[in-house]
């Protein structure tokens, strides 16, 4: 499909307009994809050559470096103590020891373990005399890949410290060489507060995340090529070891077996792609539709229908939702009103039907939704330029045209990258689909995937199953955790590189 | 100042993580056995029970701790836990696990293989299975090993109804229930769709059976199931009997009988007796299950029957382990099984108690004993049937009715308890080549066969190295590994070369050579 | 839309006939909005109409108590419910507190400076962002059980979670500062004010409705949060946040003896987050759409 230039674009028609549009679209994928590997690509190389670049510097600065710089490649913060850079230096030495200390103590144990992952399990004897079984527990598997971890991080945290060390000793020399003064412990302290204000904000929030997230994730990427389960939980009954790419295998059995568990993630894979469309969308233009009746000119009691509506955001939903669950149930009020009042002579199956219960889930969510994009869209509907709408009504238009032509863009413009977010967070939205149907109604063709898996389950749900299970298969759960990472990056992906640039961060300053 | 501040902090994290971390747990040296009198002392223990057993529970310790001659305290803290997550919880952190704990037997192997329960010395084994029903020592019991205490042997289904909607002389037929139900109005309570343990009630109506052997470790070896069979097809006609009313309701929950359509039938547990006398009054009724009828046959339901126990945590105190075990023993005696029965109507495992006259003329009690003629001992079941079972339920439920729909449903069945073990024949009982070896670390398995019985080769020749090491392991999982040596230490490779690895098993012991 | 009607006289005089169908299409709005109240408000009129029930068992097919009393909020004492509610108000003011703290950090410092990691920093952040958090959750537990901050300690430890990643929350409230002009710093740094005394003295003033957005979601996080909160207490009362404590009561074997309980300490639950939330609405609206929409 050709590209139009802008003039041959507006001679258009409408629907060809949008058959343009709509191939573009397809067409941009592939170039997408393309681009992003492309991006990667280069990531990778320039990383390369820093590092080379890195590597190179610091076999510089040894051989044009006096004594103490020289000296700073064993003992770091030599480079800053000896030339009146006390507090840095003693910081940078304070942390070589607490390094070296950690290292016997501690790291070089758990390193050592890391590769089997534990030698010694866990031993039972018998204690004759007092007719009792004892047990004595040995390695664990579990804290070596943790603290592993933690400790590969260390290090890597250590060789940069050590390599900021050594360019600060180089900087420092120069510096004395050509007589400028260095900066001061209390120069430091000062710009902490200043110019490099950012670190001192920075450091407990990325603190955090490192420890919080960054680590667990890492911890339980690496769970997905072991065999960490109930039954090898690393401490009290087995040991878990390493098991390479075995459970990736299990998952999309590319050596043969049965092809239970991929046949048991498209299917619910499936579903949850068609509840997060049908969730964000349905609460999209439903919410927006209830804003705009309320902020409708001469429509009283704005604030109290607000009001109404927000309750359901204040209370929480292990409360309203396992509520609304038993009220549709088949014996809940909701069939017995109906079935009082005569309009059925059945009760109604929301929770044992498969499509029943999704399209129950989804008109439930309805429910919850509505109110945020409610109040979102109030919000925004109160900026769109009054001006725009005046002139509009000058020109005839009418009230869809007005909402076609002016309400619904902007509102797609402003509202693109938070679709993106309600989209991926409908896609683990946990709560929701635990609280209502716990998953089910069971899906017999699944049975024989972990976790027992039922019509409404979504991924992330699937995966609290497994967890929690009867053979508690961590490593499945993991092996799911990776794959929805996979989707939902890949969904991003192709929102942000394909859809025409949703937003320029820097135009709203 | 060079982002020194943020590696600090997060230093400082990372060294408070890993000091925590750092020490190693050493097992406790009872090297100085002492004589049950030397038990005296005091002991914390922590204990979860449910919660309607909570003052009882915390009542009976203090009896112990002034009764016992031993000269034991024990200092006891008591939470509430349902009997049917405590197995969960367990083993989500055995180590912050309780020292005692009730729970439902169908969670025994699981904390079996999960190490989360203590072996019972042979006093305490023989305690119980001289004072206990069989099915109660069946429920304790994996392999031939018994891992807890049973506290009741009520832990099966009969039905609750109400008198006033169920005549008596349809007691007797499921298809005169069915039709009173929907005459009247009413519901029919029976977890079908989602609970095995129900579902199983009409398969064992016809003689099915699913019965599964442990070892003594938790591991199930093998399994004797007759679902999938002309007498399992009877049973689901009249599963798809109830399963096809619209008056049928999945729930075992006896507030049922006050909901909106109200039902006239549930079918649950002793458990329940005191909230149907609150809703029913004296309209209640209890009785056994009833008969079905397919092709003019009739046949009656069946049911589990089952056992709460009490667990004991592995300990790594033998003198804490030991005066534990002698506060279980109490707690599961006839004086305290007659007391649980009083308080909360539990049925008692003993079977002394289980002749008193109050257990005898407890309408609950009745109803079960009267239905535990046609009950199956529950025993040990593999932790993935409840699940697999339970979707004979949907299956029914959303079949035709016809013999081919419901054939396929037990197709779908039997292939699913296959898998199960078709995995653990070929994987398990495998042996696989592992090591430092072929440019891998203890982490890649190579495939081996047997060769003749006992003796298995690796598929390829690999080439070692002079100093790495390799085992044999079997299952691709430590839980058996044999080495070079009787101790089953690794085989350490001598020379370079091309080599196929042989592993020779003789009475039960593997030694690991290569061959040139 | 609809303002093309009341304001404009001129549009009026055209359309003639706009008075009629205007009425018309307002009384429909009222039907639809009376209905969809009653939707909105039934469960929680029905929750609090059990809260008040004395026949108990879990289920009954009617929706008003027969019997009216208080007896259900009365047990409550009995139970640990107080300790619980206690607990998650502990958790809901410090998580409030120190999330605020922390989001407010990392979205100012995000908005307002340049420095090299900071794209990257914003990629690796968006990607984080792309697990599921409930992977976590089994690791987090040992983390927190070496800092001894589970089952009786649950609360600093179930504190420390929920702010420990809250940086990865900035959005918002970037997009709120984002919205805030740099040259009110820039003026303020000519004048010799150092970044902080910028930040200090003449940012947080203008924001509040962010911060009071922060503080509300933040205080209403604990409430209802009983998967993760169940896993790191581990069953022992004194840790239980009420969602946890709450939800065990609704176990086969306790859901007859205590579900009108249950509601009536849903109803003690929900009414301080619903008071906040009704007084601050307004904040929440203006952080809502001064941020989400943007950041």
């Amino acid at each position: 499909m050709a590209k139009y230039s802008d003039l041959e674009y507006l001679k258009l028609s409408k629907w060809d307009k949008f058959l343009y549009k709509l191939g573009r679209f397809f067409i941009s994928i592939p170039v997408g994809i393309g681009h992003f590997f492309q991006k990667i690509g280069k990531g990778i190389a320039s990383g390369v050559k820093a590092f080379g670049r890195e590597c190179a510097d610091v076999v510089n600065t040894f051989k044009n470096g006096d004594g103490i710089t020289k000296g700073t490649f064993l003992v770091m913060g030599l480079g800053n103590l000896a030339r009146g850079q006390i507090l840095r230096g003693l910081l940078f030495l304070l942390f070589e020891i607490v390094f070296i200390f950690y290292m016997i103590f501690a790291g070089g144990y758990w390193m050592s373990m890391l590769p089997s992952l534990g030698k010694q399990g866990p031993a039972v004897e018998y204690d004759p005399v007092l007719d009792t079984y004892v047990t004595a527990y040995h390695d664990n598997s579990f804290k070596i890949l943790l603290y592993g971890v933690l400790t590969i991080l260390f290090i890597i945290a250590f060789i940069y410290t050590w390599r900021q060390s050594i360019k600060q000793a180089k900087i420092n020399q120069e510096m004395r060489e050509r007589g400028i003064r260095l900066k001061s412990g209390k120069d430091d302290l000062k710009s902490l507060v200043d110019e490099s204000f950012y670190k001192t904000l920075l450091a407990l929030p990325l603190t955090g995340i490192l420890i919080f997230t960054v680590v667990p994730i890492v911890f339980m990427m690496l769970v997905a090529f072991t065999n960490y389960d109930g039954s090898h939980d690393g401490y009290f009954n087995n040991l878990f070891h390493w098991v390479g790419l075995d459970n990736f295998n299990t998952m999309f059995s590319w050596t043969g077996g049965n092809k239970v568990y991929s046949a048991t993630f498209g299917e619910v894979l499936t579903w949850t792609l068609i509840w997060a469309f049908f969730a964000t969308f349905s609460n999209y233009f439903l919410g927006m539709f209830v804003a705009m009746m309320i902020n409708k000119k001469g429509i009283k009691f704005k604030k109290g229908w607000r009001t109404i509506l927000v309750m359901t955001i204040a209370i929480p939903q292990f409360i309203s939702l396992l509520y609304v669950s038993k009220m549709f149930a088949k014996n809940g009020i909701v069939n017995g009103f109906l079935l009082d009042l005569g309009w059925i002579t059945q009760p109604l199956p929301f929770w044992d039907d498969p499509t029943w219960a999704r399209i129950t889930v989804i008109l439930i969510n309805i429910w919850i939704g509505i109110p945020y994009l409610m109040l979102i869209v109030t919000g925004i509907l109160m900026n769109i330029p009054a001006d725009l709408y005046e002139s509009a009504k000058i020109d005839g238009a009418s009230g869809w045209k007005q909402f076609t032509k002016i309400t619904l863009p902007y509102m797609l413009f402003i509202t693109g990258p938070y679709l993106l977010t309600q989209f991926t967070g409908n896609m683990n939205n946990f709560n929701v689909i635990y609280l209502l149907t716990g998953g089910g109604p069971t899906n017999a063709a699944a049975s024989g995937a972990s976790g027992s898996v039922g019509y409404t389950d979504l991924l992330v749900t699937w995966l609290f199953k497994i967890t929690t299970g009867a053979e508690s298969q961590y490593y499945m759960a993991s092996v799911v955790g990776i794959l929805i990472f996979v989707v939902v990056a890949l969904i991003t992906l192709l929102v942000y590189n394909i859809l025409p640039s949703v937003k320029n961060e820097e135009d709203f300053q | 100042m060079k982002k020194v501040l943020a590696i600090v902090l997060t230093v400082a994290m990372v060294l408070g993580l890993a000091a925590c971390g750092g020490g190693k747990t050493t097992p406790t040296n009872n090297s100085n056995t002492s004589p049950s009198s030397e038990l005296a002392g005091e002991y914390k223990a922590l204990i979860w029970c449910p919660s309607e057993a909570k003052e009882l529970t915390t009542k009976q310790i203090e009896d112990f701790n002034k009764t016992n001659t031993l000269g034991i305290k024990i200092n006891a803290t008591v939470n509430e836990m349902s009997e049917s997550d405590a197995g969960t919880q367990v083993l989500n952190d055995v180590s912050a696990a309780p020292d005692l704990y009730f729970f439902a037997q169908d969670q025994l192997a699981r904390l079996v293989q999960g190490a989360g329960i203590a072996k019972l010395g042979e006093g305490a084994s023989k305690t119980i299975t001289e004072n206990d029903d069989k099915a109660a020592v069946a429920a304790a019991t994996t392999g031939s090993q018994i891992y807890a205490y049973p506290l009741t042997s009520d832990n099966g289904y009969f039905m609750y109804y109400d008198k006033s909607v169920i005549k008596a002389e349809d007691l007797g037929s499921l298809e005169k229930l069915i039709a009173a139900c929907e005459a009247a109005g009413k519901n029919f309570s029976m977890e079908t769709d989602t609970s095995a343990w129900y579902i199983a009630s009409f398969f064992f109506a016809t003689g099915c059976k699913s019965e599964w052997t442990a070892d003594s470790q938790g591991k199930f070896t093998s399994v004797n199931d007759t679902f999938n069979s002309p007498e399992g097809l009877i049973a689901a006609k009249g599963l798809y009997k109830l399963q096809s009313s619209k008056n049928h309701v999945s729930s075992s929950n006896v507030s049922d009988f006050s909901a909106n359509p109200a039902s006239a039938i549930v079918v649950s547990g002793t458990w329940a007796y005191n909230d149907v006398k609150k809703i029913l009054g004296d309209n209640m009724g209890a009785a056994e299950l009833p008969s079905f009828t397919v092709d003019g046959k009739t046949y009656h339901m069946g049911s589990f029957n089952g056992c709460k126990l009490l667990g004991l945590k592995p300990q790594t105190d033998a003198k804490k382990g030991a005066a534990l075990n002698q506060l279980a023993l109490f707690l599961t005696d006839y004086d305290r099984q007659v007391e649980r029965f009083k308080t909360l109507g539990w049925g008692p495992a003993n079977l002394k108690a289980q002749q008193q006259d109050a257990v005898k003329s407890n309408a609950a009690q009745v109803a079960i004993n009267a239905q535990n003629q046609y009950a199956t001992v529950q025993g040990q079941i593999h932790g993935s049937w409840w699940d697999i079972a339970k979707v004979i339920g949907t299956d029914v439920k959303n079949s035709d009715g016809s013999d081919a729909g419901l054939q396929k449903a037990l197709d779908n069945y039997s292939k699913a308890i296959n898998e199960l073990f078709q995995m653990s024949d070929e994987v398990l009982k495998a042996y696989t080549v592992i090591g430092s070896i072929n440019g891998t670390n203890w982490d890649t398995d190579f495939p081996m066969t047997e060769v003749s019985a006992g003796v298995w080769k690796s598929n390829d020749k690999m080439d070692l190295k002079a100093g790495q090491e390799l085992k044999c392991r079997q299952g691709k999982s430590w839980d058996v590994s044999w080495g070079g040596n009787a101790n089953g230490d690794n085989l350490k490779v001598e020379a370079d070369g091309t080599y196929t690895v042989v592993l020779t098993i003789t009475n039960d012991k593997g030694i690991v050579t290569l061959e040139k | 839309m609809s303002k093309k009607n009341d304001y404009d006289p001129s549009a009026m005089k055209q359309h003639m006939g706009m008075s009629a169908k205007n009425r018309i299409s307002n009384t429909v709005i009222y039907i639809v909005l009376v209905i969809m109240s009653i939707v909105w408000l039934a469960p929680f009129v029905f929750i609090v109409l059990q809260s008040f029930r004395c026949e108990s068992t879990w289920m009954v097919g009617y929706v008003v108590p027969k019997q009216w009393g208080l007896d259900n909020y009365i047990n409550l004492a009995k139970t640990d419910f107080w300790h619980w509610y206690t607990n998650t108000f502990i958790m809901a003011l410090a998580t409030a507190v120190l999330q605020t703290v922390i989001v407010l950090c990392m979205s100012y410092t995000l908005s307002r400076f340049r420095f090299k990691i900071r794209d990257g920093l914003m990629r690796f952040m968006l990607i984080l962002g792309m697990f599921p958090g409930m992977l976590t959750m089994i690791i987090l537990y040992r983390i927190l059980k070496d800092l001894n901050m589970t089952q009786a300690n649950a609360v600093p430890g179930l504190i420390l979670v929920y702010i420990a990643s809250s940086g990865m929350g900035y959005y918002v409230s970037k997009g709120f500062f984002d919205t805030v002009p740099k040259s009110l710093d820039e003026a303020a740094r000519i004048d010799g004010a150092t970044r902080a005394q910028v930040l200090w003295k003449i940012i947080l003033p203008m924001a509040k409705p962010i911060v009071i957005y922060t503080i509300l979601t933040a205080f209403m996080g604990p409430w209802g949060d009983f998967v993760f909160a169940r896993y790191i207490s581990m069953n022992t009362p004194a840790g239980m946040n009420v969602a946890v404590g709450l939800n065990s009561w609704l176990s086969q074997d306790m859901i007859n003896s205590r579900y009108t309980m249950f509601c009536a300490g849903g109803v003690i639950v929900a009414i301080p987050v619903t008071i906040l939330f009704m007084c601050l609405q307004r904040y929440y609206v203006e952080g809502v759409t001064g941020g989400a929409v943007k950041g």
